[in-house]
């Protein structure tokens, strides 16, 4: 049936509506990753080790989970204000409460992670029930978490096992790549379920989804506990990652998590992007902080090339769509 | 046939008869005043000049930012930018003087400057390119917060830790009838904004663009020059907004502007003023202003601990939106 739909349109449409921005994501990572190799090479005279790749997807791993979050409810023509706030509270219970037994470290994960969905259902819950704007209630909620990590963590501390660092946060092995492949797979599987297929047709046109049958407050509360969950999934890597608890680890994960959504190809406007890009958008953004030191950029400027090449590759982005939508009425936004 | 239009019209109540943006506004002044009514409950000195001086000072701060957070608001944007166009402001206002009263002009200029360039890139981002505002003015931050970073070395240059010009801070922070002037700047650019929402072309045009853009175009309004001068007012405000706080402070530091994105939000969606654009008016922003900083100077008072009037804030946002703040049903 689809394919029959995509025949008749023929394939270069389909694509270009649907995969051009992700396929530009992909580029815009790999010619990010030869420039880091570039720059890497010239100072050391040998391509970086395996030590360098485990702990730059390590490194990523907050940012690829929060950005996916993100993006699924920008998707739906939301905003998450809270995932930094999230973050910071899940960092900081993980790093208060966690000891060094498996019991302890598995029921405090499955904790954290229903925090996360807790958070994510009461956002959810006053932007459909309430019928309050995102941007409003996240940065509610947002204030509400930093005071509540804050009250949990009152100062940079606490402690990780070492044993959930060298899972969540190992940087002498490739075991990132495995989370990384997880968050793929369980988004190319979510997003042939109904609840993929009505995220998409609430960010094109929530009215019409609604007028065909779909539960478009169930599915928007479904974006915003997602995004509660993998935001929570975050602050577990980053506490992982550093192994010890800071109550405003997160806060500069709220911009990045913009940028990664962004480079990932997923519209603001909603109903287009795929979450594969936003991967692909966090594994940029790492990377840059890499290229830029070793390219021996001074790091007070990092924020500037940053924002440079953020804007850069939107207007890239633009220019691709603009390109292939070529004579299709009302082309890809 | 006035007599069958009339009927009904007794049975509406005035409140009922106002405009969505002027019932709004109305709230948004209720608040301020039982805010103000429980400060007195709990803190019979809130109304003392002294502390009223201070909270009309601290709100005209987030005020200044809440110009362009409202302009922008009502196209339906958003400007991210402000937090570090109002820090880069303050330490090129600070080190270009490097103290002199000789060197201020210049300084000033400059600094200006510097508010509308980069609202004037984000206009043209926005309103040419069609880039998302969120995402346009997150890296137009980006940008002035390395270029603010990497040329003040990280405020280590010799002239950044200097004081403000002695001229810009006594006629900032100087009392003209127990008022400072900062207080009395405000008060200008109130009366300034609402008159350009209000009864200007431009005000007109800003409230047709936001409301419905396609059919302002089709009736004549330039929505992208529209669109870009009101980025650039947001720019110029944001940079006044840092020199204002340098002369109150002391001196530039890093992280100034951080508060100042949430608060100005804050402000205007308190105030009555849609983020989906097209309705709400700078005086709603004022209101939220003076809201928000007497509900910290109460929590200040009291001695809540820092991370409960976090909570506090974020819940009584919350609140007062349920309140008044909600769109109307889908059907």
């Amino acid at each position: 049936m689809a394919s029959r739909a995509v025949d008749r349109r023929g394939w270069w449409n389909y694509f270009a509506a649907q995969q051009a921005t992700l396929l530009l994501a992909v580029i815009i990572l790999i010619v990010t990753v030869l420039a880091y190799l570039g720059f890497y090479a010239a100072q050391f005279h040998h391509l970086p080790n395996s030590f360098a790749w485990d702990s730059t997807i390590t490194n990523a791993l907050p940012l690829v989970f929060v950005g996916v979050g993100q993006g699924i409810v920008v998707l739906t023509r939301g905003l998450d204000l809270s995932v930094s706030g999230t973050m910071d509270l899940t960092n900081g219970l993980a790093a208060t409460h966690m000891h060094a037994s498996l019991a302890s470290m598995l029921g405090w994960t499955l904790i954290v992670l229903g925090v996360g969905a807790a958070i994510g259902l009461v956002n959810g819950l006053l932007v459909t029930v309430g019928r309050l704007q995102p941007i409003v209630v996240t940065i509610g909620t947002m204030s509400i978490l930093q005071g509540a990590a804050a009250a949990i963590l009152p100062e940079p501390g606490g402690s990780i096992p070492q044993a959930y660092t060298n899972v969540l946060g190992n940087t002498g092995s490739p075991v990132g790549l495995v989370f990384v492949a997880l968050i793929i797979i369980a988004w190319l599987v979510l997003r042939r379920r109904p609840l993929g297929f009505a995220l998409y047709a609430i960010g094109n046109d929530p009215q019409a989804a609604a007028a065909n049958g779909l539960n478009v407050a169930r599915a928007r509360i479904a974006a915003y506990v997602l995004s509660g969950i993998l935001a929570a999934a975050a602050g577990l890597f980053l506490a992982a990652g550093s192994s010890g608890g800071d109550a405003t680890g997160g806060d500069s994960y709220l911009l990045a998590s913009f940028a990664a959504v962004v480079l990932g190809g997923v519209s603001f406007r909603g109903g287009r992007g795929s979450m594969v890009g936003v991967v692909c958008g966090a594994g940029v953004l790492t990377v840059l902080v890499n290229v830029l030191f070793y390219a021996k950029v001074n790091s007070f400027y990092e924020s500037f090339y940053q924002g440079l090449f953020l804007v850069g590759a939107v207007l890239l982005g633009l220019g691709v769509t603009a390109f292939t939508s070529r004579g299709r009425r009302g082309g890809a936004r | 046939m006035s007599a069958e239009v009339q009927a009904p019209a007794p049975q509406r109540s005035w409140l009922a008869r106002r405009s969505a943006t002027q019932r709004t506004l109305a709230y948004s002044f209720v608040v301020v005043a039982l805010l103000l009514a429980v400060g007195v409950i709990l803190k019979p000195g809130i109304l003392s000049g002294s502390s009223l001086r201070i909270i009309a000072e601290l709100a005209s701060f987030v005020g200044f930012v809440g110009v362009g957070q409202t302009l922008v608001f009502l196209l339906g944007g958003i400007d991210f930018s402000v937090v570090w166009v109002l820090n880069a402001a303050a330490i090129l206002v600070v080190a270009q003087a490097a103290g002199h009263n000789s060197n201020l002009p210049v300084a000033l200029v400059l600094t200006l400057g510097v508010g509308v360039v980069v609202g004037l890139a984000n206009g043209i981002g926005v309103a040419y390119f069609s880039i998302s505002p969120i995402v346009m003015t997150v890296g137009t931050n980006g940008i002035i917060q390395g270029l603010a970073l990497g040329l003040s070395k990280g405020l280590t240059c010799s002239s950044c830790g200097a004081h403000p010009a002695p001229a810009l801070t006594s006629a900032l922070q100087g009392r003209i009838g127990g008022v400072p002037g900062v207080v009395l700047v405000w008060v200008g650019v109130i009366l300034l904004i609402s008159l350009l929402l209000s009864a200007s072309t431009l005000g007109r045009r800003i409230y047709a663009t936001g409301v419905n853009p396609a059919a302002s175009y089709l009736a004549g309004v330039g929505v992208k020059p529209v669109t870009v001068s009101v980025y650039v007012i947001s720019g110029l405000f944001a940079a006044i907004a840092g020199i204002m706080l340098v002369t109150f402070g002391g001196g530039a530091s890093l992280g100034l502007g951080d508060p100042y994105l949430l608060e100005s939000i804050a402000a205007a969606v308190i105030g009555g003023v849609s983020v989906l654009g097209g309705r709400g008016h700078y005086l709603g922003t004022v209101a939220g202003c003076l809201a928000l900083i007497i509900l910290v100077t109460i929590l200040n008072a009291e001695q809540i601990p820092q991370y409960a009037r976090e909570i506090v804030y974020g819940g009584v946002i919350i609140f007062i939106v349920l309140l008044y703040g909600r769109e109307k049903r889908v059907t």
